[in-house]
């Protein structure tokens, strides 16, 4: 299996080319854009019906993911996520552990990967926004987006970010939730949480937040009537 | 008349230097700026040789095209006597695309994705395929032939792909395709896929020609912005 | 203290690099990280008085509350972004003034003042209105676009779309008018008012309009309650 990211990363798209017919690969429903002919496709729930269906109650995430399989040799496959932004690869070793904010998954390659959502830290990141950490455990390589560009920190000693940033960081960091100075905005941003990290390790964070953005969609939305 | 497309790809516009008396049409509401020397004329998306009849049919299939593709049915002409520039934009982010048409080719547009045409670039709506019963993007288009050059935008960038053969594309997904493409409308697998896999309708394309394809769609954003979304 | 912007054009971030004791203020939702030496200080928008900094809350242009960020005991800094994906640039002021289309203010040291100065223009059909910053003094002023930036220095005049205005120096006069020749066009032209810019002096321009990004997306979303 072969890949490149094109247009990153403005607009990441990930062209899959799957060489041999049997080569596989798990992708976050939604995401395939176009492929060749000879490529099945095959929809089932991810993990098992009782932790889909929690899944589907915290949100932000679907019930159901794609298996794409080639059936004949070099078949293109082309998968872009929701929002607008960067697409990259993490390549996870064994055992190695990796927390990705659940908006962020697109695509998988390694049956022993290990995505899990039954862990204590899964929702006090992002108040009410539906988005929740998933923590990933190697080997296998994930493939993320971000919305807009993914800005790594390499941390060491402390430091400090607005939740709807964040893309994801490894296990070595250890974080605290709190508010942010006090302050609670009038705008409609998730509670303005802000997560300090401490440790040395690795932050991902992404350069635009999807909960200004639907303060800012907020206005333009039509209003229901009352009947 | 010429042209430049700048800030691609995720926030192009279109700039033209329109010499005295050439034109060019535009999707309503995208003009970024002007020279004071140019007039700006808005007309009914209608092909030009029509009559009463004609333009009030052309006013019905607009409104249609308003339901489906949320663009609205006027166009305005960018004119003037001494000519002078003007700076074209869509709405959504992403690129533009131009493409030269002539000699009988033709180009089936995605209706968003119709930004400006020049010379004797002419268009009709098409339908490609049934409105599936469970709702989903279906497929209409424009047909644009004739003679002139047609200015194109994507949501997301843009990626030419070459067919020979046969490819398969997300509806929501298509910008353009070549009119030499045979295509067919089609659920991305069997049933279960249909109604569970977040994919929606896609279209398989057969023969030799170019479909481009753009990197995001509006679907997949309002799923993703829903969750967000309070009541 | 200075801005550095990174990842331009498309998702431009900006970090504020502070020295010890320096301070800069940025609206209310643009932080995105700091590192944990600055202390932030949330003030209420009093220029201009009380009431002028709750017209400017109600129509949308900037929120009420801005945040003073300052770096104490060592160097440090605070990253800001906009709401919306696109770019960020810097204005030098050098005693002179820049006005700023209200959306897209950002962030400005204290030796930059910021008045509102209100221009009374609600678009009757599309809703735009139309509302200007005022920076005056010494120092850089961060805004956003959205989409990408023209810088032009304009000496003439020329017609600009209001949505895509973001800022342009004093010496420029401008007049509102419809789009078209008449109020239906210029509403059936999807126009609806633009500037007609005159003078000398820098314009800046972005290259899509957020109220039209807004309604394309809004139409596509589930309604809300109110």
């Amino acid at each position: 299996m072969r890949y490149d990211v094109l247009d990153a990363p403005d607009f990441g798209l990930l062209r899959i080319t799957l060489e041999r017919a049997g080569e596989r690969i798990v992708a976050e429903s939604g995401a395939m854009v176009a492929m060749d002919a000879k490529i099945k496709t095959e929809t089932s729930m991810r993990g098992g019906v009782l932790a889909a269906a929690k899944r589907k109650v915290l949100g932000g995430e679907s019930l159901f993911q794609n298996t794409f399989i080639a059936e004949a040799d070099q078949q293109r496959l082309f998968l872009a996520p929701a929002p607008e932004g960067d697409l990259r690869a993490l390549q996870l070793a064994a055992g190695q552990q990796f927390f990705l904010q659940s908006g962020a998954y697109v695509a998988h390659v390694g049956e022993e990967l290990k995505l899990d959502t039954q862990w204590g830290g899964v929702r006090s990141f992002f108040g009410g926004l539906g988005f929740f950490m998933l923590k990933l455990t190697g080997p296998g390589t994930v493939f993320y987006a971000s919305y807009g560009a993914v800005h790594p920190v390499a941390v060491s000693g402390n430091y400090i970010c607005d939740t709807g940033h964040i893309v994801g960081f490894g296990s070595e960091l250890t974080y605290t939730i709190q508010k942010f100075g006090g302050y609670k905005g009038l705008f409609f941003s998730g509670e303005g949480l802000v997560c300090n990290f401490s440790g040395q390790g690795q932050l991902l964070l992404q350069t635009r937040n999807p909960a200004s953005l639907v303060g800012f969609l907020n206005p333009y939305r039509r209003v229901q009537s009352r009947s | 008349m010429q042209f430049q497309i700048e800030h691609g790809p995720a926030f192009a516009w279109l700039r033209v230097q329109l010499g005295a008396g050439e034109r060019i049409t535009a999707e309503a509401g995208a003009m970024v700026r002007q020279s004071p020397t140019l007039e700006m004329d808005t007309r009914l998306n209608a092909p030009r040789s029509t009559g009463v009849f004609g333009k009030i049919w052309g006013f019905m299939v607009a409104m249609a095209r308003k339901m489906f593709g949320g663009e609205t049915p006027f166009l305005n002409d960018f004119h003037g006597a001494t000519g002078g520039e003007v700076v074209l934009a869509p709405s959504l982010s992403g690129s533009v695309v131009h493409r030269r048409l002539g000699g009988g080719s033709t180009m089936f547009v995605q209706t968003g994705s119709y930004l400006a045409s020049s010379g004797n670039v002419d268009m009709r709506i098409r339908w490609g395929g049934l409105r599936s019963f469970f709702g989903g993007e279906g497929l209409v288009l424009l047909e644009c032939f004739g003679d002139g050059d047609l200015f194109m935008n994507s949501y997301g960038g843009v990626t030419e792909v070459p067919i020979d053969g046969a490819f398969v594309v997300d509806t929501g997904h298509i910008v353009a395709f070549e009119g030499s493409l045979d295509f067919k409308v089609r659920s991305i697998g069997g049933l279960k896929s249909f109604l569970f896999s977040g994919e929606g309708l896609v279209c398989e394309f057969q023969g030799r020609g170019t479909v481009f394809i753009q990197s995001r769609n509006m679907d997949s954003l309002v799923s993703w912005l829903s969750p967000m979304l309070g009541s | 203290m200075h801005y550095e912007i990174q990842y331009r054009p498309a998702h431009a971030l900006a970090f504020a690099h502070l020295q010890p004791g320096e301070s800069v203020r940025a609206e209310a939702s643009a932080m995105v990280s700091m590192t944990p030496n600055v202390a932030v200080e949330t003030q209420a928008n009093t220029g201009g008085g009380l009431l002028k900094s709750l017209k400017r809350s109600m129509l949308g242009g900037e929120s009420f509350f801005t945040n003073r960020f300052t770096a104490v005991g060592s160097p440090g800094h605070v990253s800001f972004a906009p709401d919306l994906c696109g770019d960020l640039l810097v204005h030098e002021l050098t005693g002179t003034q820049l006005l700023i289309q209200g959306s897209s203010y950002v962030s400005a040291p204290d030796s930059v003042q910021i008045d509102t100065k209100f221009q009374g223009f609600k678009g009757f059909f599309s809703g735009e209105s139309l509302f200007f910053l005022s920076a005056t003094g010494y120092g850089p002023v961060l805004m956003n676009a959205f989409g990408a930036v023209e810088t032009l220095d304009l000496n003439g005049e020329l017609i600009v779309d209001t949505g895509h205005l973001v800022a342009f120096t004093s010496g420029i006069e401008y007049t509102v008018t419809k789009a078209g020749k008449g109020w239906i066009q210029s509403f059936l032209s999807g126009e609806g008012l633009v500037l007609r810019m005159r003078g000398q002096g820098r314009v800046y321009i972005q290259s899509r309009n957020p109220a039209e990004y807004g309604r394309a997306i809004g139409a596509e979303l589930p309604p809300r309650r109110s």
